[in-house]
């Protein structure tokens, strides 16, 4: 019998740790060349959002009214009104985006909150848009899902849920929605990897109950599909059921 | 008290070795690695008043820097089918005497599964107990377990026979 049958966990990661030991480290850059890096993203992040206010100030009230209008001419339901004495968000000085369809709001740390309220028609290139004005490259479809085989890493990172009703995947089922008539996440653009993209496509169920399916995709090798995800969502992504009194899908 | 700036690179030149190591482990060829951890650093530092706070900002690092790599890998791989020897042959890190390293060991690792060379990177290199490698990859403290102790099982059996040819041969 070997010595090594008889290791411990701990001494194989030592042993594995140990493999690595050897590894030629060169001295780390300068950090001031980092931090200058870091700082390039920081200028274009702000350059990102001043160019998005400044598109914002000049015709916020024309776009966000056709928006609207777009929205309730094609909606049943009324649409809230804008909030025009909403204070742009500390995240990115971009103030809250409310249409019928959904909510789009920037977080001081730098992360986004999207609701999208349940059997309002969503305007898939208004939010695909307004997401781009966060710093969220995004493809958002209705009656079909975009994905990439593999799909990125990292959606978890980058997509927070919230509630006992979200179904995750590859977790199985979650609870029925009972009285859920929206969904809301949070997204941290910083955490979506270069070259990719959040993909959400939206199913309309029936007269208020949807199908929201999530992942992220790499934006130069990607497909897109009628057909819905089936219940156990897309590959490295969610689904979320929501809206209705009914049960989620199995 | 100390500037950012003082904060920040105190932090890089504490982590640098540690996270390159355990990118080096989960992904990729050094020169490539070092490209990756250097990008995460600077995205560190764009949001540094968020990542300050992480719970493990080294684990935010890694992750990034995994992330980053995530497209270059995807686009290297369309472009060199065939490079998929890097899977048995860790490019740039088991040249023997140069790198002094472990290559039979190295190359078990590098046949792990993703998830578990992330489990395993995190742990050894990180030194992350399993809830905060659960949070940081986004995945149940169980599973954590699951491919932490398949990981271990595999490289067990990695380091048995080398050690039974080695006694075989006294």
């Amino acid at each position: 019998m070997s010595i090594h049958d008889e290791m411990s966990d701990h001494d194989v990661l030592r042993a594995a740790a140990d493999s690595l030991a050897g590894l030629p480290v060169a001295r780390p850059p300068d950090v001031e060349s980092i931090m200058a890096r870091g700082r390039a993203h920081r200028a274009r992040r702000a350059r990102r959002v001043t160019a998005a206010a400044s598109l914002s100030a000049a015709g916020a009230a024309a776009s966000t009214a056709l928006a609207i209008g777009l929205t309730s001419a094609l909606s049943p339901a009324p649409a809230p009104a804008p909030a025009p004495e909403a204070a742009p968000s500390p995240g990115t000085g971009i103030g809250p985006i409310r249409t019928a369809a959904f909510t789009l709001a920037s977080n001081p740390d730098g992360t986004a909150t999207l609701t999208i309220n349940a059997g309002e028609l969503l305007d898939t290139a208004s939010l695909q848009r307004d997401l781009a004005q966060y710093g969220i490259p995004a493809k958002v479809t209705s009656g079909k899902f975009c994905s990439s085989d593999p799909a990125p890493d990292g959606f978890k990172q980058a997509v927070q849920l919230y509630g006992p009703w979200v179904r995750m995947t590859p977790s199985g089922p979650g609870k029925p929605p009972p009285d859920q008539s929206t969904l809301s996440v949070t997204i941290d653009p910083a955490a979506i990897p270069a070259g990719a993209a959040l993909s959400i496509g939206d199913f309309q169920l029936g007269p208020d109950r949807q199908q929201a399916d999530m992942a992220l995709i790499d934006t130069s090798s990607s497909t897109c599909s009628s057909t819905p995800p089936g219940p156990a969502g897309p590959p490295g992504g969610t689904q979320i059921i929501f809206g209705g009194s009914g049960q989620a899908g199995s | 008290m100390r500037s950012q700036q003082t904060e920040f690179a105190e932090f890089f030149q504490a982590s640098w070795e540690p996270c390159l190591r355990a990118v080096v482990a989960v992904a990729g060829t050094r020169p490539q690695a070092e490209d990756q951890v250097a990008e995460a650093f600077a995205r560190a530092w764009g949001s540094w008043r968020k990542v300050r706070q992480h719970p493990a900002p080294q684990a935010w690092v890694v992750r990034t820097a995994l992330n980053t790599g995530t497209s270059w890998w995807r686009r290297r791989n369309r472009e060199l089918p065939l490079a998929d020897h890097d899977l048995t042959a860790p490019a740039g890190l088991g040249e023997g005497p140069d790198g002094g390293l472990d290559g039979t060991l190295l190359t078990a690792i590098r046949r792990l599964p993703q998830r578990q060379r992330e489990v395993i990177a995190l742990r050894i290199f990180l030194d992350l107990d399993t809830a905060t490698i659960s949070r940081e990859l986004g995945i149940e403290a169980g599973t954590v377990r699951m491919h932490l102790s398949r990981a271990v099982a595999a490289l067990r059996r990695e380091l048995t026979p080398t050690t039974k040819s080695t006694e075989a041969d006294r």
